[in-house]
């Protein structure tokens, strides 16, 4: 199933990469989707001001309507998130949680929004002197240290599992891991500490992070706290490849009209790229740029 | 001089370059593999072709000169530092809003 080479690849399977999905078969170009359907912002939604549906609608049965639409129409569904993405020879090239590789000649950004923040005491105070959001960033300043890192998916175990390679102990708190088999088999076997059915309650240290405390009362002494909630988002999986944030926030991508990011064959829909967080507008800018990106596929592939 | 107007700096020259300079001196330490560092970089530059008469803008890859992020503390990157006078005055972590990054350099003024 992931062998050749996709025209388009899409990052997320709410609105967004579904409308974008659906309207890049509609140019009968070849398309995979990544990411897992409850964990759009859609999922949990129930929706009364979604243009023509009168009454309202669970949020989780316009996902899957829009899922058997989209595979009718013959676009190719990984229920797994994408932990690395390269451009090489102007290609994409993704690789997902089971450590598949996927290569496709555009790419498309529609991850949505999550909470990057445990919002717990100490979080804010100790920026930059033990905690950290950027596993791939901050890895190397914690060599033979112990740190610990919280979280419940794919973030936070390829995070842990990195972190092995530079620190002493890694300890991975989180309340139940929600990740491929493949990746948890690996986590298994590595020397990572897993301490499930808890969560962080306070940052404790002096001028920098000493201690960090759990909810389930024990205490693990670090010098360090990652914290990696949900999937690799927007900074992890776009930045990376160059892609312009807005400077104000830096927390969304940079579009045109067309939903082109500054990277050639790069687009973004939906939440991803800023307020309003609704629906309405992320199928449209879904639309837009699965129809632009297979367009520009179709190009590529006659040069 | 590494991209135009902004200053290469490493473990070698770190001192002479920064701690002795003559203006206040911003220092962005980052690195290739970094994502944030990669989106505040425009910012960065941007600040420096506004501030560039006052205030040094200077970069340092923490992949290539180990030492002196060790001794500054630097634990996460990006980090922006401002040395006036060979001294810290203040510091600011993560791909902060551009505003807030400018408020920053202002304090060397
Ligand atoms: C409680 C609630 C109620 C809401 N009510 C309404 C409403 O009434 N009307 C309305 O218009 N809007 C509503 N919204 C907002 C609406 O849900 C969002 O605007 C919409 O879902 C955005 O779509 P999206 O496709 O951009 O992102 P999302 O729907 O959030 O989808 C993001 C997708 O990306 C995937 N993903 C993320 N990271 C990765 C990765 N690394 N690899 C692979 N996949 C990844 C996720 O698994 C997910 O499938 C509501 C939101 C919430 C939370």
């Amino acid at each position: 199933m992931s062998a050749g080479l996709y025209d388009v690849a899409i990052i997320g399977c709410g609105p967004a990469g579904l409308q974008a999905a659906i309207h890049v078969c509609g140019k009968k170009a070849k398309v995979v989707v990544f990411g897992k359907p409850e964990r759009s912002g859609l999922y949990k939604a129930h929706v009364a001001n979604y243009c023509c549906f009168e009454k309202v609608v669970s949020g989780k049965e316009l996902l899957q309507a829009g899922r058997v639409q989209a595979e009718n129409l013959g676009a190719v569904f990984i229920p797994l998130d994408v932990i690395e993405t390269r451009i090489e020879n102007d290609q994409f090239h993704l690789v997902i949680e089971n450590n598949e590789s996927f290569s496709s000649r555009t790419l498309v950004l529609t991850m949505g929004i999550t909470r990057k923040k445990l919002k717990v005491k100490g979080e804010k105070e100790f920026v930059g002197r033990g905690v950290s959001y950027c596993v791939d960033c901050d890895a190397a300043f914690y060599k033979g240290k112990d740190v610990v890192i919280v979280g419940n998916e794919s973030a936070a175990v390829t995070g842990a599992l990195t972190l092995s390679r530079f620190a002493n102990e890694v300890y991975l708190v989180c309340r139940e891991l929600e990740v491929s088999n493949a990746l948890y088999e690996q986590l298994q076997s590595s020397s990572v500490k897993i301490i499930k059915d808890a969560w962080v309650k306070e940052i404790v240290g002096n001028s920098e992070v000493e201690e960090v405390v759990l909810t389930n009362g024990k205490t693990l002494a670090g010098n360090g706290i990652f914290i990696e909630l949900g999937a690799k988002g927007a900074m992890e999986l776009a930045a990376n490849l160059g892609v312009a944030f807005d400077t104000d926030t830096f927390s969304f991508i940079e579009t045109n009209k067309s939903q082109e990011t500054n990277i050639p064959g790069l687009y973004a829909a939906g939440d991803i790229t800023g307020k309003p967080w609704q629906i309405a507008k992320a199928v449209g800018e879904g639309c837009v740029a699965g129809l632009n990106a297979a367009q520009y596929a179709k190009r590529l592939s006659k040069s | 001089m590494g991209e135009e107007g902004l200053l290469d700096v490493n473990d070698g020259n770190f001192e002479s370059e920064i701690l002795n300079a003559s203006k206040p001196v911003l220092v962005d330490f980052w690195a290739p593999w970094c994502g944030p560092c990669k989106a505040i970089a425009p910012v960065f530059k941007e600040l420096q072709e506004a501030y560039g008469d006052e205030i040094i803008f200077a970069r340092c890859n923490v992949d290539q000169s180990p030492n002196t992020p060790t001794k500054y503390g630097i634990r996460a990157i990006p980090t922006l530092i401002l040395f006036k006078d060979g001294k810290v005055l203040d510091q600011v972590v993560g791909a902060v809003p551009k505003s807030q990054i400018e408020e920053f350099a202002k304090k060397a003024l």
